[in-house]
């Protein structure tokens, strides 16, 4: 089981609801995908007509599944146009590449309790969550903020599970937030994922509650990308200049034009890769210079790190 | 792949332990330099290397059935080298299928593996040829096993294996089979945090290479694991050195002499790899320990002069932590006569395809 | 000895109430109060006295004043009182005690089996250095050692007293210092008195 990319094929899409679509994708080659745990994501290479978009899905398919990954995908008017070209574009049959699954939401295994706060959308990892839950016979809760029209759209991956409640904005049918987290057991874990707003509140919410910091998780994608802006780099001893790109990091960048570059972690953590910066300014996004050496802005991990600036000078 | 497995020869008494020529020229040494310290030595555990044993994921050697029955003995003596705490039977889980998909894989011969189904609740049936073992079972069902299914899978693998649960920003020892350790406790450590469990480690702390570390792994990808090699050095080729057994092999330590040295101490490398489990989302830490007599990588001119030269530079912090400091003279001694100071190449390659007749 | 380079080595802090807890508990091992120090304690916590419990625990629990009050013998009966405990705690209950290291640690280790985090939970150390020392080898727990050597109450063998610390055991290691030279015992110090 080693590998970091996946070729899948689109076994079926659905509309289930006009903003939400159902995706269910399979091993281009016939094969086995690998299992994925609760919380997991999935990112998706989306080769759109003027550029690539690489968008991370939280998985709905059972833990474990290895016949197919399923994804439930909000068209979002403002997104960076990932979510529309799943709906306009995709189609059944279309061959799409992937990472493998990443995780950066897991359920916290000691706990003692699980309370999940979903705002719409937002209930997608913990569609498996419940089915985890129900493997390991774990208490939970999970309320599900939504608007009244969606309140029966997830009901095929809720069917039959207990401890489900569904909120919206009506007398009555509101989450009171404030009670639920005073009147929670000691050993709960809370785990939040909505709206950016939803999240912020529940989030105070927790802190002004009293909740242990480490007992409360939240959702954010926005991590598992390791791309930005473009840039330019120019390579000093080579005498060549890099362009590099949205998707790729720089170290790759460097390689791609064949430059010998020292490297071993290629995630910011060993320091092989550490390059003097002659010019430019360093967004620094690894573990392992010093806050000193930052500031002094004369070096660079270019595995993971970019440009602050429009162009960076390498002594390499 | 067809092995020559040596079943008879034992890890304890009569140290009947013996490298064939080929597990000597494949031997992971792990000094590419003629200096050691401590760094974060790890890089993706790919199907290549310098050595054999990084070919496949699990690798299994020669010793393969003798270290399987050494650690039954091991565990009979004292089960509680296996811990497992409640809250990781998905991690079991997991670890069991790692490992019977990658070893059924990568050694058709020994291993087969064959499933009605994927998921939980799927019947598997197992075969392990080598250790005669056929169990048919339920994926996801404890009780369908001779005992827990991390307990079964590891008692049928080389090497040590623990597991680290992740949450608030750490990584938790929750989980392990120890019964071939350089000297550390799992019966003490169980449930430590990771700055928690290399506490006793010397003189790394403070130049942060936990910290890095640490951080590295939280973000271990599945399908990406990643490996690192240790050391250290064991009088005798014995498996079980724990702290648990340390009144029976220390003495072992003052029995070292310049005449027996080169039969007597083995450097002890230790393959640790790291993988993030795909449903727990927890880390599989399996340490897989490999032993040379020094007069085996003698054999080796440049592993010789190279382990020379290492062990004389060695910190004094380290020389006591690795517990050398009783025989390392007698060691050195030994060594020097394999030592002419010529200028090594840097690597960790043999550099020969045969070795010189013992 | 309290303060060692292992990271495996706890910190304790002075106790101090946290403001955002909801219910407070506080429990201090009676003998490791000084005289006067109770008082001192009380006006530590007078902001959440409301909401404060204290549990005082062994002999001279003596003064008055820390919100509900309620002795105990030994700290035995903290742990079943944390065992039976009827009374859901919260999650965001905050837990304070005050005691010797292997006092602190049975507490916590009690307070954890029931749901309490690490971040819920303040320990101070007070009183004695004594140490719960865990031998490596028979793994029986010899109580109240003072020694940086000492005979183990199960094996006897000689058992050094490492730093390495488990808070799962609330215990130190212990490692038998004469393995590989038997008979060569070095001279015991009185270290954690």
């Amino acid at each position: 089981m080693i590998g970091e990319t996946l070729t899948l094929k689109v076994a079926a899409a659905s509309a289930i609801s006009p903003s939400l679509r159902h995706l269910r994708l399979v091993a281009a080659d016939g094969g086995k995908l690998p299992p994925a745990a609760a919380g997991a994501h999935l990112q998706l290479v989306l080769k759109g007509a003027t550029r690539t978009h690489r968008n991370a899905y939280s998985l709905i398919s059972r833990p474990g599944a290895r016949d197919a990954y399923e994804i439930i995908v909000r068209r979002v008017p403002s997104s960076r146009g990932g979510s529309a070209f799943i709906h306009e574009q995709i189609k059944v049959g279309d061959v799409l590449e992937a990472g493998w699954p990443g995780n950066l939401f897991a359920p916290v295994r000691t706990a003692r309790r699980h309370l999940m706060i979903a705002g719409g959308i937002g209930i997608t990892p913990f569609l498996s969550y419940l089915a985890d839950f129900a493997f390991g016979g774990a208490d939970y809760a999970l309320h599900l903020c939504c608007r009244e029209d969606e309140q029966h759209v997830f009901d095929p991956w809720l069917a039959g599970k207990s401890g489900v409640s569904v909120h919206w904005d009506a007398d009555g049918r509101r989450l009171d937030i404030p009670a639920l987290l005073a009147a929670q057991p000691v050993g709960t874990h809370l785990y939040v994922c909505g709206p950016a707003a939803m999240n912020d509140e529940v989030l105070e919410l927790a802190a002004a509650a009293g909740w242990p910091a480490s007992h409360v998780h939240c959702e954010h994608f926005g991590s598992a990308l390791s791309g930005g802006e473009a840039f330019r780099a120019f390579l000093a001893k080579s005498g060549v200049e890099v362009s590099v790109g949205e998707d790729e990091s720089l170290l790759e960048a460097i390689e791609r034009i064949g430059v010998k570059a020292p490297c071993l972690c290629r995630g910011g953590a060993c320091g092989v890769c550490v390059t003097p910066l002659l010019d430019g300014e360093a967004d620094h996004r690894d573990h392992y210079l010093s806050a000193a050496e930052r500031e002094t802005g004369r070096l660079i991990l270019p595995c993971v790190s970019r440009a602050r600036s429009g162009r960076l000078v390498l002594d390499l | 792949m067809s092995i020559a497995f040596k079943p008879e020869e034992t890890f304890r008494g009569d140290y009947s332990y013996r490298n064939s020529d080929a597990a000597v020229l494949r031997f992971p040494f792990p000094f590419p330099e003629d200096r050691y310290m401590y760094s974060v030595n790890i890089e993706p555990h790919v199907r290549s290397g310098p050595s054999d044993v990084f070919l496949r994921p699990f690798d299994v050697d020669e010793h393969y059935i003798a270290e399987c029955r050494d650690k039954a003995i091991t565990l009979e003596r004292d089960p509680g080298r296996c811990q497992v705490l409640p809250h990781m039977m998905m991690a079991q889980w997991d670890t069991l299928e790692l490992l019977m998909e990658n070893l059924s894989a990568d050694y058709p011969e020994q291993f087969s593996l064959i499933k009605e189904g994927d998921d939980f609740g799927s019947r598997w049936t197992w075969i392990n040829r080598p250790l005669g073992i056929e169990q048919s079972f339920i994926f996801g069902n404890a009780e369908t096993l001779p005992c827990e299914p991390f307990e079964y899978i590891t008692r049928q693998a080389q090497g040590d294996f623990a597991i680290c649960d992740q949450r608030d920003d750490n990584l938790f020892m929750d989980a392990g089979m120890v019964t071939s350790q350089a000297d550390w406790s799992l019966e003490f450590d169980v449930g430590m945090s990771f700055m928690e469990w290399h506490g006793p480690v010397p003189l790394a702390h403070q130049t942060g290479v936990f910290e890095r570390a640490l951080k590295y792994l939280l973000m271990l990808r599945l399908g990406q694991p990643v490996r690192r090699l240790n050391w250290t050095m064991s009088i005798n080729p014995r498996l079980d050195t724990s702290p648990e057994s340390y009144p029976e092999w220390g003495p072992d330590r003052a029995s070292v002499t310049p005449e027996n040295a080169g039969q007597k101490v083995h450097l002890r490398v230790e393959l640790q790899t790291l993988w993030r489990l795909p449903r727990s989302n927890a880390i599989l830490f399996p340490i897989r320990c490999y032993l040379a007599s020094l007069e085996d990588l003698a054999r080796v001119p440049k592993w010789g002069a190279r382990l020379h030269r290492v062990l004389s530079s060695l910190p004094p912090q380290l020389v006591e932590y690795k517990g050398l400091t009783r025989y390392l003279p007698a060691a050195l001694e030994w060594l020097a006569q394999h030592d002419d100071g010529r200028e090594l190449p840097v690597g960790t390659e043999a550099g020969v395809s045969t070795l010189a007749p013992r | 000895m309290l303060h060692s380079d292992i990271k495996s080595r706890p910190t304790y802090t002075q106790l101090e109430p946290d403001l955002s807890g909801s219910q407070h508990l506080l429990i201090v091992e009676g003998d490791t109060v000084l005289p006067g120090r109770l008082d001192s304690l009380a006006g530590t916590f007078a902001p959440v006295e409301e909401n404060l419990h204290t549990w005082l625990v062994g002999t001279q629990a003596g003064g008055l004043g820390l919100g509900k009050v309620w002795r105990l013998p030994e700290v035995a009966d903290v742990v079943d009182a944390f065992a039976c405990a009827t009374r859901g705690y919260g999650i965001g209950d905050r837990l304070y005690v005050q005691g010797t290291e292997p006092f602190l640690w049975s507490v916590a280790k009690a307070a954890a089996i029931i749901g309490f985090s690490a971040e819920q939970i303040h320990l101070h150390h007070a009183g004695s250095l004594r140490r719960r020392v865990w031998c490596t080898h028979c793994h029986t727990v010899t109580e109240n050692v003072t020694t940086s050597i000492a005979s183990c109450a199960g094996c006897h063998r000689h058992l050094l007293v490492r730093d390495h610390f488990s808070r799962r055991l609330g215990a130190f290691m212990g490692v038998m210092v004469d393995a590989e030279a038997p008979g060569e015992v070095p001279a015991v110090e009185e270290s954690f008195a």
